[in-house]
C-alpha cells in the first residue's frame, strides 16, 4: 500500500514536472538556434544535433532596422508599469483592506461585506466589459499609449486583488494585537503602522507577488491602450509572430519574460520556508 | 492610579436593534485606589465588556466613567492609562522579548535609563531574563502569555491594572507562583488590580474584594467571607463554594421560623415583615453539625453516602426529599443509616424570590 502510494506519487510528480519543464527546455534550445537548425526538422541537443549560436539573444538588444527586436523597452516598460501599479495597488489596497476589516461602514442596506465584495466583483466580470469604457475615458483624458494611462488601468485591475487577500488576512489578525497597542500608548495611527504592519508583511508579500503576476501577464489591455508610443513585453513578443517569424529571438524574448516572474517566486519560497509566514501571530 | 468609578454604565452591543439586549445592564461601581479585585462569573455573563469599557476598546453606550472624579468617557484608551492583559497571549511577533516588554514605554516616551531598569525588574519578577533578545514569535504559549503580563506590569502608574483571566493557559504549578508574584507587585506599587477569573479559589485567595457577576448584573459585592457566609442570592450560594450552598425549599412558620416539611427551623432573620414570597433556606454544608441528641433546629436524616476528601469528609444525607451535603472533619464518625443534623440559626440564610432577606 505504503510503496503503491509513494510510486504512483513520484510518477505523477514527475509527469507533471516533465510536462511542465518541457515547453521550457525546448524554448531554451530554439533560443539557441539559427534558421538552419529550426527548419530542417526537430533537433535536440546542442553540439551533437545543432550547432548552437547567439544570434538569437543578441537580436534582443537590436532595432529592427538591425535585425533585431527592440525587447529592452518593451521589457523595462512593463517592469516600471507593473511595480508601479502593484506598488500603489499594495498601499491603497492594505489601507482599505484594513478599514474594511477593522471598523463598521453603514450604507444603507450596505456593509462591510458588501463593499468588499464590490472590490473583488470588478474582477469577476470579463475584461472585455471594461475595454471600451477604459479606451474612453483615457482617450478623454489623452491617457492613452502613455506609461500615465496603464499604470492607472493596472491600479484598478489589481487593487480588488489586493483588498481581497489584505482583507483576508487582517479578519485573521486578532483584534486584540491592536487593542493591545491602543492600551499600551498608542494612537490608532501608530497601532497600525508600528504593531498591524509589521505582522502583516507575509500578508504583503503575497497580495504583492499576485499583484505582479497579474500585471505582468496582462495581454489585453497593454494591447488595446498602447499603440505606438508605448509597447509592453506581451505585445511585444505577440508583434514578432509576423509572417517569417524569427523562433529563436522570439524563444529568448519568451525566457526573458517569464525571468522575472520565477525570480519573484523564488524570493517569495525562500520568505515562505524561512517561516515568516507562520507563526507571525499567536 | 485613581479611583474608578461607573456611573450607570450599561452597554448593548446592538442598540439599534429592534429586539436591543443589553450585554452590561445598568449599573454602578467604584473601584478603589490601591483596590485588589476579582470579578468572577459564569461565561458571557459581560466580564470582559466591563473591563473593556473600563480601558476604552468599548465606548459604553450609556452612562459615565470616572477616574478621580474627571469624566473620561470620552477619552482614548492611551489617553487613559491603563494596562489590560487578555486571556490569550498577545505578543508583537517582529519583536524581541525585550523590545515587547518596553513597548508600553517607548511608546510614552520615558527615558532610555528608565525604560531598561523597569524591562529588567519585570523581566525578573516573570523569569524572562534568559530570553530578552529572543523574537518573541518564537516562545511557547505561556512564556507568550508572560510578555502580555509583563506588559501590563511594566508601567507603574497606570490608573489600573486590568487582567483578563491571564492565567489560563498557563500550566498549574506556575500559576501558583504568577499569584503570589501578582499580589506581591500589586502590594508593593498599590496599583488597583482588576482581575477577572472562572475559577473562585484563584478569586478567593488573591482578591480583597470580589464582584460576582450574572447576565449582565453584578449581583454581589464582597469580601471573601461575605460571599461565603451571607450570599446576596441563591445564584452566588451556588455560585461560590464547593460544594454549592444547600437551599431547601421552606414556608415561614412565625417569627424567625421556617419550616422545612415536618420541621421548624428557628433562623436568625426576622421574617414577619416579608410577605409570603416562596422561601428558600440556605446553608453552607461547612456549617451544618452533625449531633448526638435532638434539640432545637435538629432533623434526622438518613446517610446516602459518605466521601472521603483527603482533609475532610463530605457526607450526602436526605430529608423528607431534600437532599443535604454536610461537610465534616476527617475524624468525626458519620453513622451509618441515620444522623441528627443542626442548622445554627446565625448560619442561615432566608432567601425570598432567591434574593436575601436581610
Ligand atoms: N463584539 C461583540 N459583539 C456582539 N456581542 C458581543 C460582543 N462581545 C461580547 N458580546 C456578547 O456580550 C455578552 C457579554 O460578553 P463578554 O465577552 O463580556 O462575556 P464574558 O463574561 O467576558 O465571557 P467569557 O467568560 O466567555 O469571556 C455575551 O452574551 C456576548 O455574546
Ligand atoms: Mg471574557
Amino acid at each position: 500500500m505504503g510503496l503503491l502510494y509513494s510510486t504512483l506519487k513520484y510518477l505523477a510528480v514527475t509527469l507533471w514536472s516533465v510536462f511542465v519543464i518541457a515547453p521550457f527546455l525546448w524554448a531554451i534550445s530554439t533560443s539557441f538556434k539559427d534558421f538552419q537548425s529550426v527548419t530542417n526538422g526537430a533537433t535536440y541537443i546542442p553540439w551533437v544535433d545543432f550547432e548552437p549560436t547567439l544570434e538569437g539573444w543578441r537580436a534582443l538588444w537590436k532595432s529592427p532596422a538591425q535585425g533585431g527586436v527592440a525587447i529592452v523597452e518593451p521589457f523595462f516598460n512593463s517592469v516600471f508599469v507593473t511595480a508601479a501599479g502593484s506598488a500603489i495597488s499594495i498601499v491603497l489596497g492594505t489601507l482599505a483592506a484594513y478599514a474594511l476589516s477593522r471598523f463598521t461602514f453603514k450604507a444603507g442596506p450596505i456593509r462591510n461585506g458588501d463593499i468588499t465584495f464590490f472590490f473583488i466583483s470588478q474582477r469577476i466580470m470579463p475584461p472585455v466589459v471594461l475595454a471600451i469604457p477604459f479606451f474612453i475615458m483615457l482617450g478623454k483624458f489623452s491617457l492613452l499609449d502613455t506609461l500615465m494611462g496603464l499604470i492607472l488601468v493596472y491600479i484598478v485591475l489589481l487593487m480588488p486583488i489586493a483588498v481581497w487577500i489584505m482583507v483576508d488576512f487582517f479578519n485573521k489578525v486578532p483584534r486584540e494585537i491592536d487593542e493591545t497597542a491602543l492600551i499600551d500608548g498608542c494612537n490608532p495611527y501608530q497601532a497600525f503602522y508600528k504593531v498591524v504592519l509589521p505582522n502583516s508583511i507575509p500578508g504583503i508579500v503575497v497580495a504583492g507577488m499576485f499583484c505582479m503576476i497579474f500585471g505582468w501577464t496582462d495581454f489585453f489591455f497593454s494591447f488595446i491602450l498602447t499603440f505606438t508610443e508605448v509597447q509592453l513585453l506581451p505585445v511585444a513578443i505577440v508583434a514578432l509572430n509576423s509572417s517569417i517569424t524569427p523562433w529563436w529571438s522570439l524563444s529568448a524574448a519568451a525566457l526573458v519574460s517569464v525571468a522575472p516572474l520565477v525570480f519573484v517566486a523564488f524570493i517569495v519560497e525562500r520568505f515562505l520556508s524561512k517561516g515568516n509566514l507562520s507563526g507571525a501571530l499567536k | 492610579m485613581a479611583e474608578i468609578e461607573l456611573k450607570n454604565i450599561a452597554h448593548s452591543y446592538n442598540p439599534q436593534a429592534a429586539d436591543m439586549t443589553y450585554a452590561l445592564d445598568p449599573f454602578n461601581m467604584t473601584w478603589v485606589d490601591g483596590g485588589r479585585y476579582a470579578i468572577l462569573g459564569p461565561s458571557g455573563c459581560g466580564k470582559t465588556t466591563m473591563l473593556n469599557i473600563m480601558s476604552g476598546i468599548v465606548q459604553p453606550s450609556e452612562g459615565k466613567l470616572l477616574f478621580d472624579g474627571v469624566d473620561v468617557t470620552t477619552l482614548s484608551t492611551s489617553e487613559r492609562n491603563i494596562a489590560q492583559v487578555f486571556q490569550f497571549p498577545v505578543i508583537y511577533g517582529t519583536m524581541t522579548v525585550e523590545q515587547n516588554l518596553a513597548f508600553p514605554l517607548v511608546c510614552r516616551n520615558y527615558e532610555k535609563s528608565v525604560i531598561d531598569a523597569k524591562v529588567e525588574e519585570v523581566a525578573k519578577a516573570l523569569s524572562l531574563q534568559g530570553l530578552l533578545k529572543k523574537s518573541a514569535s518564537r516562545l511557547t504559549a505561556d512564556q507568550k502569555q508572560l510578555i502580555s503580563l509583563g506588559r501590563g506590569l511594566v508601567r507603574d502608574d497606570v490608573a489600573a491594572v486590568l487582567m483578563d483571566e491571564p492565567l489560563t493557559v498557563i500550566d498549574p504549578d506556575l500559576k501558583f507562583r504568577l499569584r503570589r508574584q501578582l499580589k506581591e507587585i500589586n502590594q508593593k506599587y498599590r496599583s488597583t488590580l482588576i482581575y477577572v477569573t472562572h475559577d473562585q479559589n484563584e478569586a478567593m485567595t488573591f482578591a480583597e474584594n470580589i464582584i460576582v457577576m450574572d447576565a449582565g448584573k453584578i449581583v454581589q459585592v464582597g469580601t471573601p467571607a461575605e460571599l461565603f457566609d451571607r450570599p446576596k442570592t441563591t445564584f452566588v450560594g451556588y455560585f461560590i463554594g464547593a460544594p454549592a450552598m444547600n437551599f431547601f425549599e421552606c414556608q415561614a412558620a412565625g417569627g424567625y421560623k421556617l419550616s422545612i416539611g415536618s420541621a421548624v427551623i428557628m433562623t436568625g432573620t426576622d421574617l414577619s415583615k416579608v410577605g409570603s414570597a416562596p422561601f428558600k433556606l440556605g446553608i453552607r454544608s461547612e456549617y451544618i453539625r452533625i449531633v448526638e441528641v435532638k434539640g432545637a433546629n435538629t432533623f434526622s436524616a438518613y446517610v446516602q453516602r459518605v466521601e472521603d476528601m483527603g482533609n475532610y469528609k463530605l457526607v450526602t444525607a436526605v430529608f423528607e426529599g431534600h437532599v443535604i451535603k454536610v461537610k465534616v472533619e476527617r475524624d468525626i464518625a458519620v453513622p451509618a443509616d441515620s444522623v441528627e443534623l443542626q442548622l445554627p440559626a446565625e448560619n442561615c440564610c432566608v432567601y425570598a424570590a432567591d434574593v436575601l432577606v436581610s
